[in-house]
């Protein structure tokens, strides 16, 4: 019954997309048009909208690979719903928390550690270090909740030090903070893999590979979007600090109902080979301090927090510093008074001696291992929505290059996830998966980053005299100075025991920041248009060379191309001998004929690109009024693997041409079976 | 009655949701096809057929929020945008030519006259379908 009417109108704008179809009705006037969209685009307010269609592949190969994306990373995802890819409290306290609640895993190791060089009387310090490190915690945990309460945008230490301290030690903090990530995800990694090693020693050998592998599943996480990964990753976190936590009201039952248990005797003991010194007390408290990491994660991200943003960002940063203090407090107790050692050969962990003494080695040892293996590993989920969050801050003030602020389809810094998972996969094969060898370089970052932000801060209040400002002043100035005094213990303590290498890294890395910014900045001057000029485009003619290698369909389809651009078109054919080229021009004039002029280039070095290129600078002639574009005509075969079988003469051209002066090269494919556009 | 097609035209008002909502809950079950459509009603004194802009911008956010309502409950929405000298005509004939068993029609709660008023559209759908027509009314606002 309906009948469609002519499919265009050659009246209509060309720009119009779509089409429209005539459709007669059941009645006489009844007649209505249906407005067919053009594959790909739909109408928005004043322009035109892509849809995801055009980014649906063609080919088979390319809906392979579509589907095969689709299953890894999830279906694109549209910028307008980057509202709803915001976390929640509960999973954003499993993103954002996990670093800092997994150090509980092994700071009371680190701290033990430390101390066991001086042998039991060194271990005595085990609680009291444990409460001075709980103390700075919650000082530091105050001093970010007016991070949050003065920048609700987010960034962190390194936009409180830049905005209030200057560029530099904005910085500073964006690169200890960089470096941190990065060392984050391969420590927390090896720590994973340690926590597997102690329940199954046979991985040990394996250890590397296990590492990388886990880095791969997390960057691929991570890669779905951080609402996703929020969701993916909250389980296993939450796993972690109820099984811990039964682990220790056990214990804690163990003691009051004096049932006091034999310790786990780990492999090797660690030789006591110092005497206890202030200088070993304060490197015990260096290496405890690494539980503090991930502290400053929830300030640098509150923007990924539901609304309201900032309110949510305090309360996980609250919850996220009261389960730490307790599972480190908790650990560090039942394991002083269970007497646990830490072992020598790393193979076993403090937290599982201490889970195998107070529950025996049955189902519940490897409930417990399992999730301190899994909460170790996501503790580098923190990183990977903090290294990318910051990047893409810094990218976006030009400090870093601009792929970092690009979003992929899931709305995640797709760029930043990956040079994260790169880097610190390096890291962790480097130090062959060694948690003891890769904790020295951590921490002094992330204190450098907490130190500037709270000086930063402090000058912030000063200067804003907001109501109260006395007190948050007060709360900074208290937190720089404690986060200060520790950065300098850091520094000091762990400096020849790798943490030179971190503070040699952050100086070249601002550097390196400081470079790109001054590349953008010329660029910038160089291309800045005057924000209220009103430009007049002139007309500038060029002269189109179409270089022709034989005369065949291909290179006639690129000379009529040229001839549409304009009329001053030349073409010029290389020969290698007097021969050849006597037998092109006679070619020429029967098929082209004398309508269009030809230059034939004899090249008896069998040089192609060379004497073209002399060539056009002899026709340029240094006149720069009038721009030399050259139409290249280029076969495209059906098949990829079939470009093997030509010389890709036309590609070579393109590159030589790349960075020719006052030239355009123009690329005139010519598809064997697109019958249609050889006419 | 065995659900394959339903047709839902929408006019851009507060209960286009709730019209979607309605379509899909009623044809899941019938893992019916859900068609939305916006007529754009073009004046006799211009050519059927004329690029009306601000109009069809209009249709395809009206469509294009259809669709993320469809989308948040994992249903499919077919769009279409037509222009027509009377909607109510060309909601019909599209719902004769989709094979569609049901037209499901939103009524925004007005009253005009003392009396809850229906609309033209609403009217000349129920009158001239032949197919099975449900008008949705709005609640009245309280």
């Amino acid at each position: 019954m309906s009948d469609v009417g002519p499919p265009e109108d050659p009246q209509r704008p060309s720009h119009v997309p779509e089409r429209f179809e005539r459709t007669s009705g059941r009645r006489i006037g009844d007649a209505r048009v249906k407005i067919v969209r053009r594959r790909g685009f739909r109408r928005g307010r004043g322009v035109i909208v892509a849809t995801e269609e055009v980014l649906e592949p063609t080919s088979v190969t390319g809906r392979a690979v579509s589907v095969l994306r689709e299953i890894l990373f999830g279906k694109r995802i549209p910028s307008e719903r980057e509202s709803e890819e915001r976390l929640t409290k509960v999973t954003g306290l499993a993103i954002f928390a996990s670093d800092n609640i997994s150090s509980s895993a092994y700071a009371t190791e680190e701290l033990m550690r430390a101390l066991a060089l001086a042998g039991a009387v060194g271990l005595a310090f085990t609680m009291p270090l444990t409460v001075a490190i709980i103390v700075v915690l919650a000082i530091v945990v105050t001093s970010y909740l007016q991070v949050i309460k003065a920048y609700p945008q987010g960034g962190g230490s390194y936009v409180v030090a830049s905005r209030n301290l200057g560029v530099v030690p904005g910085l500073l903090a964006a690169a200890a903070l960089l470096v941190d990530y990065v060392l984050t995800v391969s420590v927390s990694v090896a720590g994973g893999v340690l926590a597997i090693t102690t329940a199954f020693p046979e991985v040990d050998p394996m250890k590397v590979g296990v590492g990388v592998v886990f880095i791969v599943l997390l960057t691929i996480g991570n890669l779905r979007g951080i609402r996703e990964a929020g969701v993916v990753f909250a389980g296993p976190t939450y796993f972690y600090v109820a099984s811990v936590a039964v682990v220790l009201a056990i214990g804690f039952y163990r003691v009051i109902s004096g049932d006091i248990p034999t310790p786990v005797v780990p492999p090797k003991l660690i030789e006591p080979d110092e005497a206890l010194s202030a200088f070993l007390i304060l490197r015990a408290f260096s290496s405890g301090s690494v539980g503090l990491s991930g502290t400053e994660a929830v300030a640098n991200g509150v923007p990924a927090f539901r609304e309201p943003a900032a309110r949510n960002a305090s309360i996980v940063l609250i919850a996220m510093g009261t389960l730490f203090g307790t599972l480190f407090f908790g650990i560090s107790f039942l394991a002083t008074r269970f007497g646990i050692q830490p072992d020598a050969t790393e193979t076993k962990s403090v937290i599982g001696l201490l889970t195998q003494t107070i529950v025996g080695d049955g189902t519940f040892f490897y409930v417990v291992q399992a999730a301190t293996a899994i909460i170790l590993v996501l503790a580098a989920n923190t990183s990977f929505s903090g290294f990318p969050r910051l990047a893409s801050i810094l990218a976006t003030d030009r400090f870093m290059p601009r792929q970092f602020a690009q979003r992929g389809d899931r709305l995640a810094f797709s760029f930043g996830i990956l040079v994260l998972a790169a880097v610190s996969a390096l890291l962790l094969v480097i130090y062959g998966g060694s948690v003891n060898g890769l904790i020295p370089l951590y921490t002094i970052g992330v204190f450098i980053a907490f130190t500037l932000s709270q000086a930063g801060l402090v000058r912030h209040w000063l200067r804003e005299r907001t109501p109260g400002w006395q007190l948050s002043a007060g709360i900074n100035a208290l937190g720089a100075v404690v986060t200060g005094v520790v950065t300098i213990v850091v520094a000091v303590t762990k400096f020849l025991l790798g943490a030179w290498l971190v503070l040699a890294v952050m100086p070249l890395l601002i550097y390196v920041m400081w470079r790109v910014r001054r590349h953008y900045q010329r660029i910038e001057d160089e291309l800045l248009i005057p924000r209220a000029a009103r430009v007049h485009l002139a007309r500038r003619a060029p002269r189109v060379i179409v270089p022709i290698a034989r005369l065949d369909r291909s290179s006639l389809n690129a000379l009529s191309l040229a001839r549409g651009i304009c009329p001053d078109v030349l073409a010029v054919h290389i020969s290698y001998d007097e021969e050849g080229a006597a037998s092109f021009r006679a070619r020429w004039a029967a098929v082209v004929g004398p309508e269009m002029p030809l230059e034939v280039i004899v090249s008896p070095y069998r040089a192609l690109i060379a004497p073209l290129l002399s060539y056009l600078d002899a026709v340029d002639g240094g006149d720069r009024s009038r721009p030399i574009v050259v139409a290249l005509a280029e076969f495209v075969p059906n098949h990829w693997w079939e470009a093997a079988l030509h010389n890709q003469t036309a590609l070579r051209l393109k590159l030589a041409l790349f960075n020719r002066k006052n030239t355009s090269v123009i690329d005139v494919p010519f598809h064997p079976d697109d019958e249609d556009a050889h006419h | 009655m065995k659900l394959t097609n339903i047709l839902v035209p929408l006019a851009g008002t507060a209960i286009d949701p709730d019209i979607i909502e309605y379509a899909i809950a009623l044809g899941r079950s019938h893992k019916a096809k859900i068609t939305a459509v916006h007529v754009i009603e073009v004046k006799w004194n211009m050519p059927l057929d004329a690029v009306l802009d601000a109009e069809l911008e209009r249709g395809e956010e009206i469509l294009a929020h259809a669709e993320k309502v469809a989308e948040k409950l994992g249903a499919h929405l077919t769009t279409e945008v037509l222009q027509a000298r009377e909607a109510a005509a060309a909601i019909v004939d599209t719902a004769v030519e989709k094979g569609s068993e049901l037209i499901l029609l939103g009524m925004p709660y007005r009253r005009r006259l003392g009396r809850v008023y229906v609309g033209r559209t609403v009217e000349d759908v129920y009158v001239k379908a032949p197919c099975a027509v449900l008008a949705y009314r709005q609640e009245e606002p309280k």
